[in-house]
C-alpha cells in the first residue's frame, strides 16, 4: 500500500466532494468536482484504491498542483 | 609483415576516446545522477547497433612521435537503429570541457552528424548536455571570433523540412545548444537534471542583477508549462529515450517516404458504447477528452505532445488501423477548451508536423472560440489567430474533423479547411455558430433589450427564440452536413485514414512550406 496524492490540474474552486474517507474507489471513479470558468470539472481516481484523507473542503479555492486528497493504492 | 602494430595503436586510441573526460570527471558526472554520453546512446539504441563516426577526433599530446595524452572531442556521434530503423545521433559529452566547444574544421574534414543525416536522409537525434561557446576559448585562440555558428547550424535548419529531428535535454544546456534544443520536431527534458537558457544564472546576474537558480530560470516548470519551449517532461533519462523512440515510431525516416504502418492490433469496427453518453447533456459539465481519444484511436496508440502547455488543446500522434496520424482535441477541462496563444502555437506545430511527414490530421472538435479577455489581448491573440488561420488554410494533408460539441467563432473556423481532402462529421450533441448565443444576444440585440420594460426578460425571450433554431439537424437540412451516431466515429476515421493514404502518397517529398520550429 502506498499513498497517492491526487493533485488539482488547475486553479479552481471545490464544488462537490463525492467520496468520504474509507471509501473504496475504482480507477476513473469521480472523487470530487471542481468548478472553474462556469464549468464542472470532475477529478477522477487515477488508480483503484481507498480514500485515506480528504485535504480540501467544499467551496474552498484550490490552486494548480495542490493536493486534494490521498488515496491508498 | 602485418599491420598489427597500427591496429593496436588504433585500439588504444579508441579506448582513450571511450574514457571520455577521464575517470574523475565521469565519476563526478555519475554522482550528479546523470548518465554519460556513451551510456545514453546505449540506452537509446537497439543493442549493439551504434556505429560511431569521428571517433578518433580529439586533442592529443605527443612526446616526439608517441601519443602521451588524449582528450576526445566533447561529443559522441554516429548511426544507430531504433526498432531496426536507422537514425543519426549526436550526444554532448559533459565530461569533456563541460560539453562546450565543438571540433574545428579544415580541409579534408569529415561531415558533421547533421550533414550526414541530411545526405543520408535519416532522422537526427540530439542528446544534449553542455554549453555553447565559452570565453575561455578566446584565451586559447588568442583572439575573439564572430558568432558565425550559422555556418554549421544551417544544416540543422535544412534538416527540419527533410527528416524528423528530436532533442533530449539531459543537463544544463546554455547558449546555442539551448536554441538548437528547439530546432526540431519534438523535444523532451528530464525532471531535475535538465535546464535550458541562452545565458545561465551568472549571465543573468551580470545583466539584470537577479539572483536565480538554474531550475527557476530554465527548468521544466518554466519550459514544459509556461514557455512551451520543451514539449514533454520525462521522469528520468530512460523515459526520455523511450519517448524519443516512441515519437520516431510514427515518423517516416524522411519526407521522401511514407510513415510506417504498424501491425493492426485493434478492431477497425470497434464501436464503444460509452461514446453514446460521453457528451454530458448539461453544458456545465466537462467530459474527459483523453478518454474520448482512447475510444476512437487504436488501443494504447496515443502519444501526447506538450501535455502541460496550452492545456486547453490536446495534441499528439496516434494510430488508426495501424496508420500513424496526427490528432488534436479541445480539452473542456481547461479554460473551457478555448484557444489561446499557447494552444494556437501547439496546433500550428501539429499541422506543420503532419504536413511535413505525411500524416492525416484528426480533429475532435469542441471549440468554444478564442480565449477572450485582457490577458489574451496582451499576448496578441489576433496575430496568433491570423497565423493559425494561415497554417490551416495553407496545409495540404488529409484532414477529418469530428464535431463532438461546440464550434464557435474564428477558432471554430480553424477546424475547417475548404480545400484538399477534408471531411467533417458532427455528433448529435454538436452546436455551432459565428458566436455563442448567450454572449452574442447582448451584443447584437442591445437596443431592443435596453428599450424593453424588462430587459432581462427580453434577453431571455430572444435567447429562447435563437436556441429553438440551433438544432444541428436544421443546419444539416440546408448544408448537407453529415451527422453520425457517436459510436460510428472509429469506423469513419478508419475509412478516412485508409482513403488518405493515396492522397498522402502524392505529397511525398519536401513540404511546400518549410517547417517552422
Amino acid at each position: 500500500m502506498t499513498d497517492l496524492r491526487v493533485l488539482s490540474d488547475i486553479d479552481a474552486r471545490v464544488w462537490k466532494i463525492e467520496v468520504a474517507p474509507g471509501d473504496s474507489v475504482a480507477a476513473d471513479d469521480v472523487l470530487l468536482i471542481l468548478e472553474a470558468m462556469k464549468t464542472e470539472i470532475p477529478v477522477e481516481a487515477p488508480k483503484a484504491g481507498r480514500v485515506k484523507e480528504i485535504l480540501v473542503k467544499e467551496e474552498e479555492p484550490v490552486s494548480e498542483g495542490q493536493a486534494l486528497l490521498i488515496l491508498e493504492v | 609483415m602485418s599491420w598489427q602494430k597500427e591496429v593496436d595503436e588504433l585500439n588504444r586510441r579508441m579506448e582513450l576516446a571511450k574514457a571520455m573526460g577521464g575517470a574523475e570527471n565521469v565519476a563526478r558526472h555519475h554522482a550528479r545522477g546523470k548518465l554519460t554520453a556513451r551510456e545514453r546512446i546505449e540506452g537509446l539504441a537497439d543493442p549493439g547497433s551504434f556505429d560511431e563516426f569521428l571517433g578518433l577526433v580529439g586533442s592529443a599530446t605527443y612526446d616526439g612521435a608517441t601519443l602521451t595524452a588524449f582528450t576526445p572531442k566533447p561529443t559522441v556521434e554516429g548511426m544507430l537503429t531504433l526498432d531496426g530503423r536507422k537514425a543519426v545521433v549526436l550526444a554532448g559529452d559533459f565530461t569533456v570541457r563541460g560539453g562546450s566547444g565543438g571540433m574545428s574544421g579544415g580541409l579534408g574534414r569529415e561531415p558533421r552528424a547533421s550533414e550526414r543525416a541530411l545526405e543520408w536522409r535519416l532522422p537526427f537525434i540530439r542528446l544534449q548536455d553542455g554549453a555553447g561557446g565559452s570565453v575561455r576559448t578566446f584565451e586559447e585562440a588568442g583572439r575573439t571570433y564572430l558568432p558565425d555558428g550559422n555556418s554549421y547550424t544551417q544544416y540543422e535548419v535544412q534538416l527540419l523540412s527533410k527528416v524528423p529531428v528530436a532533442s533530449a535535454v539531459l543537463g544544463s544546456v546554455a547558449g546555442i545548444p539551448a536554441v538548437v534544443a528547439c530546432l526540431g520536431h519534438f523535444n523532451v527534458m528530464v525532471k531535475e537534471i535538465s535546464q535550458i537558457f541562452p545565458g545561465g544564472p551568472p549571465v543573468v546576474k551580470a545583466a539584470l542583477g537577479i539572483d536565480i537558480t538554474k531550475e527557476e530560470l530554465g527548468g521544466d516548470q518554466i519550459h514544459t508549462r509556461i514557455s512551451g519551449c520543451v514539449d514533454n517532461l520525462a521522469e528520468n533519462e530512460a523515459d526520455a529515450f523511450a519517448q524519443i523512440r516512441r515519437f520516431l515510431s510514427y515518423m517516416p525516416l524522411s519526407v521522401d517516404e511514407m510513415p510506417p504502418r504498424a501491425p493492426v492490433t485493434d478492431d477497425p469496427d470497434r464501436a464503444d458504447e460509452a461514446l453514446l453518453s460521453l457528451m454530458p447533456r448539461n453544458p456545465r459539465q466537462a467530459y474527459n477528452a483523453r478518454k474520448l481519444i482512447e475510444h476512437v484511436v487504436d488501443k494504447d496508440s496515443f502519444f501526447e505532445i506538450a501535455p502541460l502547455y496550452g492545456r486547453a488543446r490536446i495534441t499528439g500522434l496516434a494510430r488508426i488501423d495501424g496508420y500513424p496520424v496526427a490528432l488534436m482535441a479541445n480539452n473542456p477541462r481547461f479554460n473551457g477548451g478555448s484557444t489561446d496563444v499557447a494552444e494556437g502555437n501547439k496546433v500550428m506545430r501539429l499541422i506543420s508536423l503532419a504536413d511535413t511527414f505525411h500524416l492525416p490530421l484528426i480533429s475532435l472538435c469542441d471549440e468554444p472560440g478564442f480565449m477572450v479577455g485582457p490577458n489574451s489581448e496582451r499576448m496578441g491573440i489576433e496575430r496568433a489567430g491570423a497565423r493559425l488561420l494561415t497554417a490551416v488554410c495553407s496545409s495540404r494533408m488529409p484532414w477529418i474533423t469530428i464535431v463532438v460539441g461546440r464550434v464557435f467563432g474564428v477558432a471554430g473556423q480553424c477546424h475547417h479547411r475548404p480545400t484538399g481532402m477534408y471531411r467533417r462529421y458532427a455528433w448529435p450533441s454538436a452546436s455551432w455558430g459565428s458566436m455563442h448565443i448567450s454572449g452574442g444576444v447582448s451584443a447584437a440585440y442591445r437596443r431592443e433589450i435596453e428599450a424593453a420594460p424588462d430587459p432581462a426578460a427580453k434577453q431571455a425571450e430572444i435567447e429562447a427564440r435563437l436556441n429553438a433554431i440551433a438544432s444541428p439537424f436544421r443546419t444539416a437540412e440546408a448544408t448537407g452536413q453529415d451527422i453520425i451516431d457517436p459510436r460510428q466515429t472509429r469506423r469513419k476515421l478508419v475509412q478516412f485514414v485508409r482513403d488518405a493514404q493515396r492522397i498522402l502518397a502524392t505529397q511525398i517529398g519536401v513540404p511546400w512550406i518549410p517547417y517552422m520550429p
